[in-house]
C-alpha cells in the first residue's frame, strides 16, 4: 500500500468489488419485493398465479442484472452517460410518433418479460446524464447562469414529450428528479426560488391557453370528489380498507375489501392499500420503514462517494425509488390525486421494478467504487 | 482503503464537494420527514382501533338499523330493507371442523369444505370466538341449517338492501355497499349528502313516477340500441313544481347488484355529465336576444354563408339561400342566424346575463351528489359569444339545462329541479323573473313552429301542442372537435298551450342507420323519442288535449310572416340568390 499511486490507478478485480458490495442493501431490496410476493398471493386469493409466481421471476433476474451492472467499471460508465441519454430520447420520440401514426396506444417497447416504457428509462438516463455533466463543473461555473442551460434543456425536452403522451405522473417524476440533481449539483438556492416563482407567475397565462376540455381534465385531477363513482371510486375504497385494517390488520389473505375485489387495481397501484388492510398500521409502517431504510442506505452511499459523478448517480437513484414509495402512498391514502404511480417492488408490474432494480445497479456500482477517482473530462489520462 | 483517506486528508478539500453532502443530508431528512408524514396519515385513516385484547371476542355488531323505504310519487315501493339471516360459527363450540364443514358447505353452496374447514381449524387453534361462514343465506338454507343442529351455529340477521325494481330508477336511487351504506345516488345522499336529515324517516316519497319512468327508459333504450350509441340521458321534468318524473341515463345498471356495474353504466349522465348541447341552446340565446328588445320575432337577417369572426368562421349545415326571420333561424337552426341575433341584441353582455339568471354557471343544487361542474370560458370575446349562442364552448349538465329550459319556457320564473315529492297542498311558490312574458310567448311559438314546420317534425304527437328543439352537437375530442362524433337531442315541451312537462332526450354517438335516413340529426334520433314519450305519459299523468284554438292562432302568425311573403318585401338581389324562389 505504499505505492499509492500505483494502487489507485488499478482497477479492483471481480473479487474485490464483490467484497466491497453493499450486501445488507441487496438483502433490504429483496426483502421489500419478498413483500410483494406475499401479497400478490394474497392479491390472487391464495394463489401463484397470474401475478406472485412472475413477479418473483422477475425479482430474480433483475438482481442478477443490478449485480452485472454493479461490475461495470465506473468509467466507462462516465463515458457512455451522454450517449445513453441520447439513445433514450430518441426513443421517447420514437415510440411518439409510432404513437401518432398508430393514433395511440403504443407507448412501449416489449422486451418479453417487461414492456419497456422508455419514459421510464429516461428517469435513470436523465440521472447519468446530469450527474456527469456537474461532474465535470466547479463550483464558480455552477454560478454562472449560461451554465443552467444545458442541464435544464437537458430535463425540459424529456418532460414536455412525456407531458404529449400524455404522462402527467412520469412528466411530474423527471421533472422532480431534475430538480433534485441541480439542488444536489450545487445550484444556488435562490435560483430555485426564483424559478419557482416564474413558474407560479405563468400558471395563470398557460390556463387560459388551454382548450376547455384540457381545463376539464385538470378539474377532475384536482378534485376527484367530483366524480365519486369514477377516478374517485377508488380513492374512496382505498381509504375504507386502509381504516379497516385497524392496528393488527384483519389477517393475511383476510382483507374483505381486497378479497371481495371492491378495491380495484389491487394487484398493482394500490398493493399498499392491500397491504395496510391486511396488515394493518404497523404491518404499513413496517414496509414504510423498510423503504426509508433503502433511501437512507441509498443516501449513505452517496455521501460516502469521493467522485461527484457517483455521488450524484447514487443521490439519483435514490431519488427516483423514494419518489415512486411517497407519490404512490400519497396516492392511495388520498393525500394526493390518483396519477398511477406504483409502488416499486411490491406492485406487480415490470417497468417500474426494472427501472427500480438498474437504479439498484447503479446504486451498488457508486458504492463500489466510492474511491475510484473519475477525471473531469474522458479525454484526461 | 487507508489511502484513499490519506489521499483526501492531503488534498485541499474540494468545497463543491462539502456543499453538495451538505445538500445531500438536507434532501435524506426531506425524505425521512416525507415518510414521517405518510405514517401520521396513516394513523389518521385508521381511527378505531381494534386492540388486540378485543381481538378473541368479534366486534358487535351494529345494531339493526332500517333505511328509510324509497317510494315513487304514487307510493310504489322502489327501495325497502329486508332482514336476512347471515351464517357464522364459534369454532370453539365446534366438535368436529371436517363433518361442519362438510354439512355446511352442502347445505348453503358455494363454499369449499376443505377450505372452510381449514379456517376452523385455524381459528379454533388461535382461539377465535367467530368465523363468518355465508353472508346472506336463503331463509331455506337457515332452517336446514337450524335442523341440522350442528353446535357452534351462530345466525346474525343484518339488513339488505332490496330494490325490487332492478333496472329501474338505477341512477336516481343508487346503490348500497354489503353493510348497507349508500354509495350512489339518493342512498349516498342519504348517508353523505344533502338528504340526510330523511335518514330516520320510515318512507320517503321521492318525485319519481315509476309509469313514466318507464316510459322514458323504453323509448330511451330503444334508440340507445337502434342507434349503437355509446350512452343516452332522458328526463322529465314537471315544468311547475320542478319535480323530476323520470331521469334515465343509458347504459345503466341494476341497483341490487350496484356494486358490480362497469363505470360507464355508473355514470350519471344527465346529471353527472356536462356536454356541449349544441343548437338545444338556441332555446336560451333567442331567449337572451328576444328579451333584450333589440330583437323581434319576425326580424329578417340576411344569413351569408359564411360568418368570419377574426381568425374563425362560421358555417351552417343547411346553408340558408334567403334572408331568414329570427322564428325562422330558429326552426332552421341557423348557427350564422343564431350568432348575427345575439349580436344585434347587444353581444355577450345580454346573452351572459340571461345564462346567469337562468344559474347556467352554477352546479344544479339536486338532491345527489352526482352533479356535474359547468365548464364555461372566463373571457368572451366575439367568437367565445358566438360559438356558445349556439351550444359550443360551453358545456353543462343535461338537468341544469333543462332547468334553463322549463324556467323560459314555464311563465318565465325561475324552476329548480328535485327529486322529492312535493306534498299535495304546499302552494307553488314562483322564483325569480328571468324572462319577460312576452319573451316566454315568442318562445313557446318558435319552438312550436320548429315541431310544426321545422327540424323536429318527428316530435309531433296528435292532440297536444309539443314545442321543443333539436340539437346535433359535435363532440370535443383531442385538440379540437372529432369528426363524425355527435350528442343528438331534443328537448321538448307539452301542452304547449298550458307547458306543463318537460322531455330531453339526449343520444351519445348515435350511429346513422336506415331509420334514422342514414343521418344522426337530433331531428331524426332524439325527436321521436320525445314524441314516443310524449304520447305515452300524457295521458298517463292526465294531460288533457291542447286547445284547437291556441293551434290556429299559431298557424295564423306562422302565416303572417311566411317565407313567400318574405320574397316579396326582400328584394331583386335576394330574389337573384336563389332562381328556385
Amino acid at each position: 500500500m505504499a505505492e499509492a499511486g500505483f494502487v489507485r490507478a488499478a482497477p479492483l478485480s471481480v473479487g474485490e468489488k464483490l467484497a466491497r458490495l453493499a450486501w445488507p442493501l441487496v438483502a433490504l431490496v429483496l426483502l421489500l419485493g419478498l413483500v410483494g410476493y406475499a401479497l400478490l398471493y394474497s392479491a390472487a386469493g391464495g394463489s401463484h398465479t397470474p401475478w406472485a409466481l412472475r413477479h418473483g421471476i422477475r425479482l430474480a433476474t433483475m438482481t442478477g442484472l443490478a449485480m452485472v451492472i454493479a461490475l461495470v467499471d465506473i468509467k466507462k460508465l462516465f463515458k457512455i452517460s451522454y450517449p445513453i441519454y441520447g439513445v433514450v430520447l430518441l426513443l421517447l420520440v420514437a415510440v411518439e410518433i409510432v404513437g401518432e401514426i398508430n393514433k395511440g396506444a403504443q407507448r412501449w417497447i416489449d422486451l418479453g418479460i417487461v414492456q419497456l416504457q422508455p419514459s421510464e428509462l429516461m428517469k435513470l438516463a436523465l440521472v447519468l446524464a446530469l450527474a456527469r455533466y456537474f461532474h465535470a463543473a466547479y463550483l464558480d461555473e455552477v454560478r454562472r447562469p449560461l451554465f443552467l442551460v444545458p442541464p435544464v434543456l437537458m430535463i425540459l425536452l424529456p418532460v414536455a414529450l412525456v407531458l404529449k403522451q400524455p404522462d402527467l405522473g412520469t412528466a411530474l417524476m423527471l421533472g422532480m428528479i431534475g430538480t433534485a440533481m441541480l439542488f444536489l449539483g450545487g445550484v444556488a438556492l435562490w435560483k430555485f426560488l426564483a424559478a419557482g416563482a416564474l413558474a407560479a407567475a405563468a400558471l395563470p397565462i398557460a390556463w387560459t391557453q388551454l382548450h376547455d376540455y384540457q381545463r376539464q381534465r385538470v378539474y377532475t385531477f384536482l378534485d376527484p370528489e367530483s366524480d365519486p363513482l369514477g377516478a374517485g371510486y377508488h380513492i374512496i375504497q382505498s381509504k375504507i380498507a386502509i381504516g379497516s385494517g385497524g392496528l393488527w390488520g384483519r389477517g393475511y389473505l383476510q382483507g374483505s375489501q381486497a378479497q371481495l375485489s371492491f378495491l380495484p387495481e389491487k394487484h398493482t397501484d394500490f398493493a399498499f392499500t392491500m397491504l395496510a388492510e391486511e396488515a394493518g398500521f404497523v404491518g404499513a409502517v413496517a414496509v414504510l420503514a423498510l423503504v426509508v431504510a433503502i433511501t437512507l442506505a441509498g443516501t449513505a452511499i452517496a455521501l460516502r462517494a469521493e467522485s461527484h459523478f457517483a455521488r450524484l448517480l447514487a443521490a439519483g437513484v435514490t431519488c427516483n425509488f423514494t419518489l415512486y414509495a411517497v407519490i404512490n402512498v400519497a396516492m392511495v391514502t388520498g393525500l394526493i390525486p390518483v396519477v398511477g404511480v406504483p409502488l416499486p417492488l411490491v406492485s406487480y408490474g415490470g417497468t417500474a421494478m426494472l427501472t427500480v432494480m438498474i437504479g439498484l445497479g447503479l446504486l451498488l456500482n457508486a458504492q463500489v467504487n466510492r474511491d475510484t477517482p473519475i477525471p473531469r473530462f474522458p479525454a484526461d489520462p | 482503503m487507508s489511502w484513499s483517506a490519506l489521499d483526501a486528508s492531503l488534498e485541499p478539500p474540494d468545497p463543491a464537494l462539502s456543499r453538495g453532502r451538505r445538500r445531500l443530508v438536507l434532501v435524506g431528512v426531506l425524505f425521512v420527514a416525507l415518510f414521517a408524514g405518510l405514517g401520521l396519515r396513516l394513523l389518521h385513516l385508521a381511527p378505531e382501533e381494534r386492540t388486540a385484547e378485543a381481538a378473541p371476542e368479534p366486534a358487535p355488531v351494529e345494531p339493526l338499523r332500517r333505511r328509510p323505504d324509497l317510494l315513487d310519487r304514487r307510493g310504489e315501493l322502489l327501495a325497502t330493507d329486508v332482514p336476512v339471516p347471515s351464517l357464522a360459527v364459534d369454532p370453539l363450540q365446534v366438535g368436529d371442523p371436517r363433518r361442519t364443514a362438510e354439512r355446511l358447505a352442502r347445505i348453503v353452496g358455494g363454499i369449499d369444505p376443505s377450505v372452510l374447514e381449514r379456517r376452523l381449524v385455524k381459528a379454533k387453534a388461535a382461539g377465535r370466538r367467530f368465523e363468518w361462514v355465508a353472508h346472506r343465506v336463503s331463509p331455506a338454507a337457515e332452517r336446514a341449517v337450524l335442523e341440522a343442529g350442528l353446535p357452534g351455529i351462530v345466525l346474525r340477521t343484518s339488513e339488505h338492501r332490496v330494490y325490487p325494481k332492478g333496472h329501474a330508477a338505477a341512477h336516481l336511487l343508487g346503490f348500497v355497499d354489503i353493510d348497507n351504506r349508500g354509495l350512489a345516488g339518493v342512498e349516498h345522499a342519504l348517508d353523505h349528502g344533502r338528504l340526510s336529515a330523511l335518514r330516520d324517516a320510515r318512507e320517503i316519497a321521492l318525485s319519481l313516477d315509476l309509469r313514466v319512468q318507464e316510459a322514458l327508459r323504453d323509448e330511451l333504450g330503444r334508440a340507445f340500441r337502434e342507434f349503437r350509441a355509446i350512452g343516452a340521458c332522458g328526463l322529465v321534468l314537471d315544468v311547475r313544481t320542478g319535480e323530476l318524473l323520470g331521469l334515465v341515463s343509458l347504459p345503466d345498471f341494476d341497483s341490487n347488484l350496484g356494486g358490480g356495474a362497469r363505470p360507464e353504466q355508473r355514470k350519471n349522465r344527465c346529471t353527472g355529465g356536462s356536454y356541449e348541447l349544441g343548437s338545444l341552446f338556441k332555446v336560451l340565446s333567442h331567449a337572451a336576444a328576444l328579451d333584450s328588445g333589440r330583437v323581434r320575432v319576425g326580424q329578417r337577417f340576411e344569413i351569408p354563408p359564411a360568418l368570419r369572426i377574426g381568425r374563425h368562421t362560421i358555417r351552417d349545415v343547411h346553408p340558408a339561400r334567403r334572408p331568414f326571420t329570427a322564428a325562422e333561424i330558429f326552426s332552421h337552426s341557423s348557427n350564422i342566424g343564431t350568432a348575427q341575433m345575439v349580436f344585434a341584441a347587444g353581444g355577450a353582455e345580454p346573452l351572459r346575463a340571461m345564462l346567469g339568471r337562468l344559474g347556467l354557471f352554477e352546479r344544479a343544487p339536486l338532491e345527489i351528489l352526482e352533479i356535474a361542474r359547468p365548464q364555461v370560458q372566463k373571457s368572451w370575446p366575439d367568437v367565445v359569444t358566438a360559438t356558445v349562442s349556439f351550444g359550443h364552448g360551453i358545456a353543462v349538465s343535461p338537468l341544469r339545462f333543462a332547468e334553463a329550459v322549463a324556467s323560459l319556457v314555464g311563465d318565465g320564473t325561475l324552476v329548480r329541479a328535485t327529486l322529492l315529492k312535493r306534498p299535495h297542498d304546499a302552494a307553488i311558490e314562483p322564483g325569480p323573473r328571468v324572462a319577460s312574458r312576452r319573451t316566454v310567448e315568442d318562445l313557446r311559438w318558435m319552438m312550436w313552429l320548429t315541431v310544426a314546420d321545422g327540424t323536429a317534425k318527428k316530435a309531433a304527437v296528435p292532440g297536444y301542442l309539443v314545442g321543443g328543439k333539436t340539437g346535433t352537437a359535435d363532440k370535443p375530442g383531442r385538440g379540437g372537435y372529432r369528426r363524425g362524433a355527435v350528442l343528438a337531442s331534443f328537448v321538448g315541451v307539452f301542452p304547449l298551450d298550458a307547458p306543463r312537462y318537460l322531455v330531453l332526450a339526449i343520444v351519445d354517438e348515435p350511429k346513422a342507420t336506415a331509420a334514422s335516413g342514414g343521418t344522426r340529426y337530433g331531428g331524426q334520433v332524439a325527436a321521436p323519442v320525445v314524441g314516443s314519450v310524449i304520447a305515452r305519459i300524457g295521458p298517463l299523468l292526465g294531460v288533457p288535449p291542447s286547445d284547437p284554438a291556441v293551434e290556429a292562432r299559431y298557424k295564423e302568425r306562422w302565416s303572417a310572416m311566411r317565407p313567400t311573403a318574405a320574397v316579396a318585401t326582400g328584394g331583386p338581389r335576394l330574389a337573384a340568390l336563389d332562381p328556385r324562389r
